[in-house]
């Protein structure tokens, strides 16, 4: 059986229910990615929160917190098998209990730590990586992430701009984190961010050339060293792909 | 003059410093703006592949010093820069708000004297910390010759702070820094030692006990400009953890800037193998339980560039090798070519379940090309070659790159 749910972690946790309690999964889907096989049958899981919290304690109590890192980091990669992996990791994390994350090199637990990893890499990369622009009205950033990172991120700049109001838009998949700095009170936990679906890229008016970019970019060329130059290890640390949204490798409005 | 030149002008000035790490202080943001995270955050890379994490400016670049490898130096014909504490201030907080640094890296040169220079630094940490409420990272260069009074202000207001010892040994600092003695250099780095601890103690019993420093400190020296072998460097080095606590040694491969007798000439390469080498011998003085004595000794009293220090170390004492993966010490096993701090680790936590082979190894990330030689796996020897120390480094050492005959 093959079970397809709607691509939130919480469909997911779900299908992983059903597996233990309705019947075993022979892979876990989304729905409108599916492709249907000929001779196995498929079910489409309804999201139950009350399921899914189920599952999600149980992780926490028989696996560890570390577990649970490692798996909601996993659901947020861009790779198709992804569920499968999770599904197997977990299929024996019950039967392994906290150990498993020790088993390094299983064939079940090193595909799911390998793709976990590229998630909180990258996480950790474009929270240095992440350029706002100010229109004017709120600061505005633009990135174009390999993995659905986008929640991962919102905290961290809530902390930091707590009295700022910013949106961070994910290009490849019309997300955007919308933080209002005037809703948060100082002292309390609660998060003042939402995460929206966009109809289409934000657009508003150009604004006039802001000056601290042009700073920006003067201080970036001016801190490199010529005698050092090493393209090759700036690519290690800045791939080509992310540098589109990154305006120090925007030529300087009047070189000086 | 705008601030477009004079960022330029005083940019151009720090960029021989070298550190810009913004770690080891973890703090939520309790102002207005800004906080710090333990591993310290990295915002961009620059054409040297170094990365920029916090805004590295001087105050000012006019110097009454004469340092000889200093581009700063008085005796330079230079376009001399002051920033007003307004002006860095206003930047910092700009560049902070779009998230391009992690927050500030202030040095200066020595305007009219030590405690001038350091008593506007201190102005400017004040309007950072206190008008605009910013709880990001701040890093700030202590000057030799300072009063303590002001050391310890700047303190209390900075992440990290740095007192550069420039030199390894006395004999170069004398022949470089003609107005600079060491213990200039020692007596400051004592005090922020001293009162970092103090400040820690008091922290213990007193909630409400500022914090001083938590970053720690750190220095930097320069390599190449002078003949002090590896060993010198290596020793000082060692001195400055152990007497100073310092969380960061950093070495400058020395790029020559001035033209003088003993110095190397303009167009002399920065020895940035040299600077590599060293690094991984630090790495291995504060991670892998090395002592200096190991690594150089006065008949190897310079590092080898083709191989890594712990490569060489290996292959003199083939007597502790091979080392059985699934019984070794966790010291034992940082001490194999190709295994790390986290492939240590992670052998350590997998075979509590189950005994480690060969092929595993590699999943764990281990560098097996290297590590093969030098290990056993339940038993079972891993090289391809037996453990011949001259052998395995004619195999590992770096092949002499392959150039086209001429014709003719």
């Amino acid at each position: 059986m093959d079970y397809l749910y709607d691509g939130s972690f919480d469909g997911l946790l779900t299908c992983i229910y059903h597996n233990y309690y309705l019947e075993k999964a022979d892979g876990i889907y989304v729905q409108e990615l599916y492709q249907p096989a000929l001779l196995i049958e498929s079910y489409s899981v309804v999201t139950n929160e009350q399921l899914s919290s189920r599952v999600y304690k149980a992780i926490e109590d028989k696996l560890s917190d570390e577990s649970l890192h490692h798996i909601y980091h996993a659901f947020l990669s861009k790779y198709v098998d992804r569920e499968n992996i999770i599904l197997k990791y977990l299929r024996l994390g019950f039967r392994m209990g906290p150990r498993i994350d020790s088993y390094h090199t299983h064939p079940d637990v090193q595909p799911l730590h390998k793709i976990a990893r590229k998630v909180t890499t990258e996480v950790h990369r474009f929270l240095g990586l992440l350029r706002f622009t100010d229109n004017g009205s709120f600061l505005h950033a633009r990135l174009a992430p390999d993995h659905n990172i986008l929640c991962m991120l919102a905290d961290h700049f809530a902390e930091r701009l707590r009295n700022e109001r910013w949106i961070i838009e994910d290009e490849k998949r019309n997300l955007a984190v919308i933080y209002d700095g005037m809703t948060r009170n100082r002292g309390s936990k609660q998060r003042h961010w939402y995460i929206i679906c966009l109809d289409a890229p934000l657009v508003y008016p150009a604004q006039g050339c802001d000056p601290y970019q042009e700073l920006w970019k003067l201080y970036f060329n001016r801190i490199s060293i010529e005698s050092r130059s090493n393209p090759k290890l700036q690519t290690q640390f800045v791939p080509l792909r992310y540098r589109g949204n990154l305006v120090e490798f925007e030529p300087l409005m009047n070189e000086t | 003059m705008d601030t477009m030149t004079k960022l330029s002008v005083l940019t151009g000035a720090a960029k021989y410093d070298v550190s810009c790490a913004s770690s080891g202080v973890s703090r939520g943001n309790m102002g207005k703006m800004g906080s710090t995270r333990e591993c310290g955050i990295c915002h961009a890379w620059s054409d040297d592949g170094r990365c920029i994490s916090l805004l590295k400016v001087l105050l000012s670049n006019d110097c009454i010093y004469d340092c000889r490898y200093c581009v700063n130096r008085r005796s330079n014909d230079l376009p001399r820069a002051s920033f007003t504490a307004n002006e860095i201030a206003d930047l910092t907080m700009q560049f902070y708000r779009r998230n391009y640094i992690e927050g500030l890296f202030l040095s200066s040169a020595v305007e009219k004297s030590p405690d001038y220079t350091m008593e506007k630094i201190i102005k400017v940490l004040t309007l950072l910390r206190k008008t605009h409420e910013f709880f990001g990272y701040i890093h700030v260069k202590v000057l030799p010759g300072a009063d303590p009074v002001l050391v310890r202000q700047a303190g209390l207001l900075a992440d990290r702070m740095s007192v550069n010892i420039e030199q390894p040994s006395e004999q170069s600092l004398r022949l470089m820094a003609p107005q600079k003695t060491l213990p200039m250099v020692y007596t400051p780095m004592a005090q922020v030692r001293d009162e970092i601890r103090l400040y820690k103690e008091d922290r213990k019993r007193l909630r409400h006990t500022p914090r001083y420093v938590p970053g720690g400190q750190s220095t930097q020296m320069i390599i190449g400009a002078t003949s002090d072998s590896d060993l010198t460097i290596l020793q000082t080095t060692s001195k400055l953890y152990e007497t100073f606590g310092l969380k960061r040694v950093y070495y400058s491969a020395y790029v020559p800037v001035n033209q003088d007798s003993n110095l190397p000439a303009l167009a002399t390469a920065p020895p940035l193998l040299r600077e590599h080498r060293l690094y991984q011998s630090d790495w291995l003085l504060r991670y892998y339980h090395f002592d200096v004595e190991e690594i150089v000794d006065p008949v190897h009293a310079n590092l080898e560039t083709e191989i890594d220090p712990k490569m060489s170390w290996a292959l003199r004492h083939p007597e502790f090798f091979p080392l059985e993966i699934n019984r070794a010490s966790y010291e034992e096993l940082l001490r194999v070519p190709g295994i790390g701090v986290k492939s240590a680790q992670r052998i350590l936590r997998q075979r509590r379940l189950a005994a480690v082979s060969g092929d595993e190894l590699k999943k764990l990330g281990v560098a097996y090309k290297r590590a093969q030689y030098f290990i056993t796996c339940k038993g079972i020897y891993g090289g391809s070659q037996p453990f011949d120390p001259t052998k395995v480094r004619t195999i590992l050492a770096p092949q002499p790159q392959a150039t086209q005959l001429s014709l003719f």
